[in-house]
């Protein structure tokens, strides 16, 4: 059984590969392992799908020893410390012992010569790796998010820190309340996140671009951004609106405080769809949670929530005319394009919100108003030509039941004569 | 030398009348008389198809005016036929409705005969061209529906030339030269264009011309029923003079006629859609013009093999010989009131129920 389990586990070796790094007889170690079976075995069954096996590495590569010894059943010929064996490492060491080679640039470039050997030291500015380093093995180390044996690449699908599955591993060590509580930290992101614009569209949509934990935190070097930085991380996917942002500070000459951060307005891990609601003075307004009735800020929330509903409500109600009128069979399409820079202008309103500038902010409803304007007097030319037909089909049918009635009446005087 | 107001016309038409012989052409519509029994109302389909297709010809070209045959500005043309040249919309409407309302008279026009009996001898040739007229309108109809270049059209161009090219022996061939190529693309709409605009015609002006000249050559059959009964009753058949009387009859219906399309055109312009994309996926419910949704669905509806033989295929072979054994109706049923006439007759109905019953499940299906 763990012979034909051997042997089909060599069958299943990669065809094309780079260089093996080590000889290439058959492994003792797989050999062994799969014949004690239960506890021992599992790594090797690991092996099958691991993205290091699938390179030609084995057990030796990362364990040493000598895998071309053992195969009578010698174990301290396999496990032999001159030939380099190492145990398992401790929790601990873990990082040091993946870094051996990922750190590696000489030995990594073999496989990829783009691959990254910086892990470890970006690791060690991480929590998770000033933790580690400071003795406490609790928390992450590699193996909690790639696993053991049976890592898979990142861009593999069935990976444990693919995109897709990124968060739920995260989430092992921190949606637990029992490990969180030691290091006084709330457990609620995963379950926020879950709620999130960003993971409507990674799990709704499968845009793998939507942002998971580490497009925020990082990855190797995670930590939680700082309040200065938040604008600069939502930035590197919201540039626009952050450098609105950045530029309104460097404008007014002020460092914008707390108050205005990007999660104070949207939220952090359970950030929503923007809706234009949020601007204004409504009742889901977040302009009113700081700036008060009487405020000057307040007072300009208040119109630019006006000229943003005012400019959405006349865009829909211009669609909705053209709509009407190409359902009444005129040609519109031409109108229907022009009249889709408005919603352009929407947008761009709703980015400029970023700029707090009133000014710049009406100027571009005042575009798409114009825009809106344009459309609803194509719509009312349609509904013009559209009466305008039914009157000339009137007119030519009165003529034709007219040349009828008279073609009707010259038959029956024809006949009766 | 006469000093009356129509004078010159007089001396015009006896200028043209020395050169051409109108006098003998205006005699013979003058004695022209057509049958006037309880199927007289049958015998106006002709006229009106006729009226329809210059319908047709006036709008098509006017229409060429604007419509440009190529992929990348067809689309293009008749949005601009439709939206910004003067009564674009109403000229394509026109030509669109009536292009449907024809067929659906051509369609009327021989089921008529057939039921009549009108093609017996000595009317088998005007059956023949008559029948040729009829896949003339239908190819038309096919190469006219592809040319404005939208999703739809290019779809069920796509299917449309599919069946085509199952046919056995030929349909690799016919394939190609309807497509110009292996795929459905801008050298189809090139070659469409081409064959609605120059070939069809061509074909039509010749064909129609000698169905007419038998038309006139044998007068207007009277159905077997009606001569049955002028015979037992030993009275002449009532006639109608061709010229006024009938053409004026005619012309109420044309006038009537005229006064549906404008009303079609003006409350239901004929639909553009959305630009044709090759690389886009085939939307849903593609779907022919209604005249080959019959073949359609039946081809649709059949299962992948029966007895081995591709159901397609099989299909298409079977659509083939019913169209011979309709065509050949007039050599076959050659004796009215005889058994075989009536089974004929059958045969009529079951046709009509068959294409009526397919042609609405097609819109139920779809």
């Amino acid at each position: 059984m763990g012979a034909a389990l051997l042997v089909l586990l060599l069958a299943a070796a990669p065809t094309q590969e780079p260089p093996r790094p080590s000889p290439t007889p058959p492994s003792s170690c797989l050999q062994c392992h799969l014949e004690l079976g239960g506890q021992a075995a599992e790594p090797v069954a690991g092996m099958r799908d691991d993205v290091h096996a699938g390179k030609g590495l084995s057990c030796h590569d990362c364990h040493g020893g000598n895998a071309a010894a053992g195969h009578d059943g010698d174990i301290d010929a396999a496990h032999d410390a001159a030939k380099g064996w190492r145990e398992a490492p401790t929790r601990l060491q873990v990082p040091q012992f993946c870094a051996r080679c990922h750190a590696d640039a000489e030995y990594m470039k073999r496989f990829n010569p783009h691959t990254r050997i910086d892990q470890l030291g970006e690791y060690r500015t991480s929590v998770h790796g000033r933790k580690n380093a400071a003795g406490d093995a609790r928390t992450a180390v590699c193996i909690d998010c790639h696993g053991v044996h049976g890592i898979r690449a990142v861009a593999d699908a069935r990976s444990s820190v693919h995109p897709t599955h990124l968060a739920d591993t995260c989430a092992r060590c921190h949606a637990d309340a029992g490990l969180m509580d030691q290091y006084g930290m709330p457990t609620a992101q995963y379950a926020d996140y879950k709620t999130s614009v960003h993971a409507q569209a990674l799990y709704g949509k499968g845009d793998l671009a939507a942002p998971t934990c580490n497009d925020c935190h990082g990855s190797h070097g995670a930590v939680p951004p700082g309040v200065g930085s938040v604008a600069n991380v939502c930035g590197s996917c919201h540039g626009r609106e952050a450098s609105l942002f950045r530029e309104t500070e460097q404008k007014k000459g002020l460092e914008l405080d707390l108050c205005i951060q990007c999660m104070v307005c949207h939220d952090n891990h359970a950030v929503k769809a923007p809706t234009p609601d949020m601007l204004g003075v409504g009742p889901r307004s977040t302009c009113i949670s700081c700036h008060g009735e009487g405020e000057p800020e307040y007072a300009a929330a208040s119109r630019m929530g006006a000229g943003l509903e005012r400019l959405r409500a006349g865009l829909a109600d211009a669609r909705g005319r053209l709509e009407r009128a190409e359902q009444a069979g005129v040609e519109v399409s031409e109108d229907q394009f022009a009249l889709q820079k408005a919603q352009d202008h929407v947008v761009e309103a709703r980015v400029l919100v970023h700029s707090f500038d009133e000014e710049r902010f009406q100027a571009a409803v005042a575009e798409g108003a114009a825009v809106v304007e344009t459309g609803h007097t194509a719509g009312r030319r349609a509904f013009r030509e559209l009466r305008e037909r039914r009157i000339g089909l009137g007119i030519s049918l009165i003529v034709i039941v007219a040349v009828i009635a008279g073609l009707v009446l010259k038959v029956r005087q024809i006949e009766a004569d | 030398m006469s000093t009356a107001p129509d004078a010159p016309l007089r001396r015009l038409w006896g200028w043209l009348d020395e050169r051409a012989g109108l006098s003998a052409l205006v005699e013979m519509a003058r004695h022209k008389r057509v049958p006037l029994h309880r199927h007289t109302l049958w015998y106006y389909l002709g006229g009106m198809a006729l009226f329809l297709f210059s319908i047709q010809v006036g709008t098509g070209i006017l229409l060429l005016l604007y419509y440009r045959g190529s992929a990348g500005e067809a689309f293009e043309s008749v949005q601009f036929i439709m939206a910004k040249a003067p009564f674009g919309w109403l000229v394509r409407s026109l030509h669109s409705w009536s292009a449907n309302v024809l067929v659906f008279v051509v369609f009327a026009h021989m089921f008529s005969t057939f039921f009549l009996k009108a093609y017996r001898r000595p009317r088998e040739l005007t059956w023949f061209t008559g029948m040729a007229l009829l896949g003339l309108m239908l190819a038309f109809g096919f190469s006219g529906y592809l040319l404005p270049w939208n999703t739809l059209a290019f779809f069920a161009t796509q299917v449309g030339t599919e069946v085509a090219g199952s046919v056995p022996v030929v349909g690799r061939f016919a394939l190609r030269l309807l497509r110009g190529g292996d795929q459905v693309t801008g050298g189809t709409l090139t070659r469409f264009y081409g064959i609605h605009v120059a070939v069809l015609p061509a074909l039509t002006t010749v064909v129609l011309g000698v169905h007419l000249v038998l038309v006139q050559r044998h007068g207007m059959s009277v159905p077997p029923g009606v001569e049955d009964e002028g015979r037992r009753t030993g009275r002449a058949p009532r006639t109608l003079p061709f010229l006024p009387n009938f053409l004026l009859r005619d012309a109420i219906g044309w006038c009537a006629a005229l006064g549906v399309l404008a009303a079609l055109a003006a409350l239901f312009p004929w639909e553009l859609g959305t630009k044709a994309d090759p690389f886009a996926p085939a939307p849903a419910g593609i779907r022919p013009e209604w005249y080959f949704g019959f073949m359609f669905q039946t081809l649709k509806m059949l299962p992948g093999h029966v007895l081995g033989i591709e159901g397609e295929l099989l299909g298409i072979v079977a659509f083939t010989l019913g169209a011979l054994v309709w065509l050949v109706a007039p050599l076959v049923d050659r004796r009215p009131g005889h058994r075989a006439s009536r089974a004929f007759t059958v045969l009529g109905w079951a046709v009509l129920a068959y294409i009526a019953a397919f042609t609405a499940l097609m819109y139920v299906k779809s």
